[in-house]
């Protein structure tokens, strides 16, 4: 039983930080909170489904072209649903969950409620230390921490990264720095609905497709944030593994565990909400204007 | 002359801010724009680096967001008052911001690279770093910590250092000397001193006319969003009623 909590909480953490870190990836620079992140998610599941299934392709070349669609899938709803609404928050909070319905909807029309799968990528498994691992959830656990450490890099070493984290600081003095805000944005959007279809391209060979499927990641990247803080990178990053091992223990070790993952996720964040709002790393954020 | 203004109004929400404003500052100058709290002084700077352009076009439909920007700007012989404020920046045109805003959660030093974002020379990088340690050198030895736990004083020349990272050639600063002690206003205003003696220009809004009136060629006194006299410093202290009534000296 500890192993499965081990692997399944390292898988569970790394899919949830890869999706949390993009969600306040974006809503630290450009202040929107993307109710329809995890409905991107599934879009890029769906998206290797059809490239899979009714296309024949690979595997591996279902998921890359499928992360690349989802990116240019969240940058064109940005620009048409977003970017006209952005200053007004709450507006830009239901156009967000909207767009998510629509996105559920219209795979509901176009597959049906079935549940569809993937095969996995590689098949098999090792033995280290007495422990069966399958060769898929290394694969999965190796793209992930793949794609974290790229993001890392990205935002952190790089010019593109430099002109997103100081829009997140200040956009007005990045104006003054030269850099073009509303570019960092749509670079910023790109990463981050580029962690989402990552997310969902490694996911969709671990479990069921269906049109409900980005219900339960979003719960869950709610109860992150908030307990990571709202807008900080690090604080989602942590919380995500915190959250992560908390449902591989809940569903492993309790019985009929696996109905209980989303209310225990959900109290984590009332509790923190009630005790400390501002959440493990909480960013003040600067007046702007 | 480097940068004219001409008849520059700025109206937030029917609130007349700017009312046909024209000024001149020349290469090489150090030009001072001073008056009471509320005046507009820093408007006149959003105005002129693109700043009041960027938050009408961000605002626009929101409450608040009723922004009219009216009248001409000229830098170096060309018309930036339809430009954006990131491209304004290309042309040397900098603005260091009111309340210093240095990057909180970066080090000093990304602090310094997030200046020198239009620089992609690598070399000239390293080169505008190593000038801003000669000028500060407190940042040098600060390059690593996070710039939120920087002092007031030492945030200023980090905003300052900043704003020299990407070829300056009118440097506008906002109240640099606000909430800083007496000593290191000294030291800041020494700095600038010594910025305009590299061949920058400086515009200079500051509450502290004493000792902008030293330092200045020239100056423009504002009052209710209207220049409403120019000179030196002494020209300026000498007619009674502008030191009585605006200076409060």
């Amino acid at each position: 039983m500890i192993q499965e909590i081990v692997i399944n909480g390292l898988i569970n953490g790394s899919i949830y930080a890869l999706l949390a870190i993009g969600f306040s990836l974006i809503f630290g620079v450009a202040r929107v909170v993307n109710i329809a992140h995890t409905a991107l998610y599934m879009a890029a599941s769906y998206f290797i489904y059809l490239g899979f299934d009714y296309l024949g392709m690979s595997s591996l070349l279902a998921a890359l072209i499928s992360i690349l669609l989802t990116v240019a899938l969240g940058l064109v709803c940005y620009q048409l649903f977003i970017k006209p609404i952005r200053e007004h928050e709450s507006a830009v909070l239901i156009a967000t969950i909207a767009l998510a319905m629509v996105i559920q909807e219209i795979f509901l029309l176009a597959f049906g409620g079935n549940y569809l799968g993937v095969p996995p990528l590689a098949t098999g498994y090792f033995m280290l230390a007495g422990v069966k691992i399958a060769n898929q959830h290394l694969l999965v656990l190796g793209a992930a921490f793949l794609a974290l450490i790229g993001t890392w890099f990205l935002l952190m070493k790089t010019r593109i990264g430099l002109g997103i984290r100081c829009t997140a600081q200040d956009r007005e003095v990045a104006n003054l720095m030269g850099i073009n805000v509303n570019r960092e944005i749509m670079a910023a959007l790109g990463i981050s609905v580029g962690m989402a279809a990552v997310a969902g391209a490694i996911v969709a060979p671990l479990s069921v497709i269906d049109p409900h499927m980005w219900l339960h990641p979003l719960t869950m990247m709610l109860a992150i944030v908030v307990l990571g803080g709202l807008g900080s990178i690090k604080g989602s990053f942590i919380s995500s593994y915190i959250l992560g091992f908390t449902e591989a223990v809940v569903v492993f070790a309790l019985p009929m565990g696996a109905f209980l993952k989303g209310p225990i996720a959900l109290s984590i964040m009332i509790l923190v909400l009630l005790i400390r709002p501002e959440g493990l790393f909480g960013v003040s954020f600067e007046e702007e204007r | 002359m480097l940068l004219t203004v001409s008849n520059l109004t700025v109206i937030y929400d029917r609130a007349l801010i700017i009312n046909d404003l024209s000024m001149e500052v020349g290469m090489g100058e150090l030009v001072g724009l001073v008056g009471p709290n509320g005046a507009g002084k820093s408007t006149v700077l959003r105005a002129i680096t693109g700043l009041v352009g960027w938050e009408k076009e961000v605002l626009r439909g929101t409450v608040g967001g009723d922004i009219s920007l009216k009248g001409k700007v000229v830098f170096d012989g060309e018309r930036i008052d339809d430009k954006p404020a990131h491209e304004i920046v290309k042309k040397g045109l900098i603005h260091c911001p009111e309340r210093r805003r240095p990057f909180r959660e970066m080090t000093v030093l990304e602090n310094l690279r997030a200046g020198a974002y239009l620089v992609k020379d690598k070399a000239e990088i390293q080169n505008n770093l190593d000038n801003v340690y000669k000028l500060f050198p407190i940042l040098h030895s600060r390059a690593g910590q996070v710039s939120g736990a920087l002092s007031g004083g030492e945030q200023q020349m980090l905003a300052i250092g900043r704003s020299l990272m990407f070829r300056p050639r009118l440097l506008c600063i906002d109240e640099p000397s606000t909430g800083l002690a007496p000593i290191m206003r000294s030291e800041v205003f020494k700095k600038i001193q010594e910025i305009r003696e590299l061949g920058i220009s400086v515009l200079l809004v500051e509450q502290d006319v004493s000792t902008v009136f030293k330092m200045t060629c020239r100056n423009y006194l504002l009052s209710s969003g209207k220049i409403i006299a120019e000179g030196s410093g002494t020209d300026l202290l000498q007619d009674e009623v502008i030191r009585k009534t605006y200076l409060g000296l």
